[in-house]
Parts: structure tokens; C-alpha cells; sequence
């Protein structure tokens, strides 16, 4: 074995074996908790007010509700997140490491898009009411 | 066998510094262990399950009241796929902030990215299953933000052909909900993990 190097099993697999058990395991256990919402059949004819979205699109939602056109900063978004290896400036770093120097500009910039997400999320999940108007959430 | 081929995906041999677990956390593998509960519980939803406008809805009526532990499994697989997502994301935002995209990581990147994309679609297509209002108006608004994309409406008009909640949209839903989109989930999954080994392994030597 070289210097620095483990044999994967038991070392490896051994975490990757824990990581997956527990994960059934608090799920397994959580879906007890946590019951799967069923409403009235579905009907047309019907209209929710506020109407809303899946949870992982009402940051969209709540965007395009500001303007229609915002729908092109989501695209642009996409766009530049695929091309992200292609953005970062210079030579590739020696070894990867949590907010490295030469890319803070990025990781600031990231981190923002996130924090922007579940902000406008939270805003459309729990202040949002009846004709898209802020309301108190509880 | 089973045992074999799970230990012929994984390298022979590790950088003892790699299993630090503040590295990654962990959160790809986790997220792949949620969509492997995702196909177990939707596989066992799949016995009672009806894809028509007019039978889905008791499909999940019977479930939830006559089958034993049907309300269980549904409450699983939603957990699972919310989970899923939120692993994914995590996942994602510690590759961007460690700079494990970088080159010569570029291509799994776009994998990834790929992966994200399909899991968010894989999401969505689940949602309208269930066919209460939820569902149906959840999906509606989907639709509509779909529909003010570039090329929105032509992709709006494949996959809702006649209406929101109407037989061939749900059926069409229902197909890349069970069948495509986990194929290309789990494709990409497998490549994904080739391309971190062929890139000499996780953080955090690149």
C-alpha cells in the first residue's frame, strides 16, 4: 500500500455503509412523522387562490410575479451556472479547497444566488395570499 | 455477486486524507441513497397506482385507506423526493464553493448539472401524479412559468398536449415520472461516479 493511501474496505466503506444506513433509517423513520398531504379531488372548474407552485419552483414564481421578464435573469442563471468551469479566471487550482482566494468573487456571488432563492422561497411559501398579496404568514 | 460489483465501483485504495468528511460531507452519496429509496417506495406505489384522469385520485384513495401501510409509503416517497432535492442542491453549492468544478472536473460538472436539472423535472412530473388540487393547480403553474420561457411553449405543448390533469398529459407525466427520467438519473449517476474516479477520486486532490 502506498504511503498515505488506505485499502477501501474496510476504511472507505465502512463510513459510505453508516452514511447510507442512517439516512434510510431517518427517513424510514421521519415518514411516520411527516404524512404526505392529499386534498380534494382535482377539479378544473376550481380555482385556489393563491394559486402556487411546486416548492423547489415558487422562487421563480415569486420573481416573475415582479415582472414577466425576470423569467430571462432564471435562464441566465441556468446558463451561467453550467458554464461555471469556463468562468473561473487563470490556471486551475492545485488541490480543491472550501472558499479559495481566487475565486471569492464567485463563491460571494454564489452564495448571494442562494441566499436570494430561499428568500424569495420563504416569501412565497409563507407571505404570500389570496391575489398574489403579502399577507402575515401566521 | 451484488457484493463484488458494489465493491468494484469504488476505488481499491484511498487517500487517507480524503475521508475527512468536511470535504464533501458526504452529500452526492446521500442524495443517491435517497433515489434509491425513491425507486424502492415508487416501485411498490407503482401496484396501485391508475394513470388516468378519472382513476388516479381513488388509486390513491385505496391506498391510503385499504392498502396496509400505503399511507406510509406515500408520506416515504415524498419525504425521499424533498430530501432528494434538498441534498442535491447542498451538494451542488459545496462543489461550487470547494471549486471541485474546476478543470479538469469540467465535464462531470456538466453532468451534474444535468442531474440537477432532471432531479428538479423528476419532481415536477411526480407532483401532478397524485391528481387532488394540489396537484393539479401545482403543475398548472408550472406550466405557466414554462410557457414564458424562450421556447417554453413548444416544450409547454409536448408534454401537456391537451390540458393539465387531462389522460394524455398525465399519462405522458406518469411515463417520464417511472420510466425515463430515473433511467437518465441513474445513466448519468454511473457516469457521474466513473468520471470521479477516472478524475482520481473526491476532494481534495484535483
Amino acid at each position: 500500500m502506498k504511503r498515505g493511501y488506505l485499502k477501501s474496505s474496510p476504511h472507505f466503506f465502512r463510513p459510505v455503509k453508516a452514511a447510507f444506513a442512517l439516512t434510510v433509517l431517518l427517513l424510514l423513520a421521519l415518514a411516520f412523522l411527516v404524512p404526505a398531504p392529499l386534498q380534494e379531488q382535482a377539479n378544473l372548474a376550481r380555482v385556489p387562490n393563491p394559486v402556487k407552485s411546486a416548492w423547489f419552483l415558487l422562487w421563480i414564481q415569486e420573481l416573475v410575479s415582479y415582472s414577466k421578464y425576470l423569467i430571462y435573469l432564471v435562464v441566465l442563471l441556468a446558463a451561467s451556472f453550467v458554464a461555471l468551469p469556463w468562468l473561473v479566471p487563470g490556471a486551475p487550482t492545485e488541490g480543491a479547497s472550501w472558499f479559495a482566494r481566487k475565486r471569492r468573487a464567485l463563491d460571494l456571488l454564489a452564495l448571494t444566488v442562494f441566499a436570494a432563492v430561499l428568500a424569495l422561497t420563504a416569501v412565497a411559501m409563507y407571505f404570500r395570499g389570496a391575489n398574489w398579496q403579502f399577507v402575515a404568514p401566521f | 455477486m451484488i457484493k463484488d460489483f458494489i465493491k468494484h465501483l469504488f476505488p481499491r485504495a484511498v487517500l487517507e486524507r480524503n475521508l475527512t468528511l468536511s470535504y464533501t460531507f458526504c452529500l452526492g452519496g446521500l442524495a443517491f441513497t435517497c433515489l434509491v429509496l425513491l425507486v424502492a417506495s415508487g416501485g411498490l406505489l407503482l401496484f396501485y397506482y391508475q394513470p388516468t384522469p378519472p382513476a388516479a385520485y381513488p388509486s390513491i384513495l385505496l391506498l391510503e385507506s385499504s392498502v396496509w401501510g400505503g399511507r406510509y409509503l406515500r408520506s416515504l416517497h415524498r419525504l425521499a423526493s424533498h430530501t432528494f432535492l434538498v441534498l442535491i442542491m447542498l451538494h451542488t453549492l459545496r462543489v461550487v464553493l470547494t471549486g471541485a468544478y474546476e478543470k479538469p472536473r469540467q465535464m462531470n460538472w456538466v453532468i451534474g448539472c444535468a442531474l440537477f436539472f432532471l432531479a428538479v423535472f423528476e419532481g415536477y412530473t411526480g407532483y401532478l401524479l397524485p391528481m387532488d388540487q394540489l396537484a393539479l393547480w401545482a403543475t398548472q403553474t408550472g406550466m405557466e412559468l414554462l410557457h414564458i420561457m424562450p421556447l417554453g411553449g413548444a416544450l409547454r405543448s409536448v408534454l401537456v398536449p391537451d390540458g393539465v390533469g387531462e389522460a394524455m398529459s398525465l399519462l405522458r407525466f406518469y411515463v417520464l415520472h417511472i420510466l425515463m427520467i430515473p433511467g437518465a438519473l441513474f445513466l448519468l449517476s454511473a457516469l457521474h461516479f466513473y468520471r470521479i474516479r477516472k478524475n482520481k477520486g473526491v476532494l481534495p486532490y484535483l
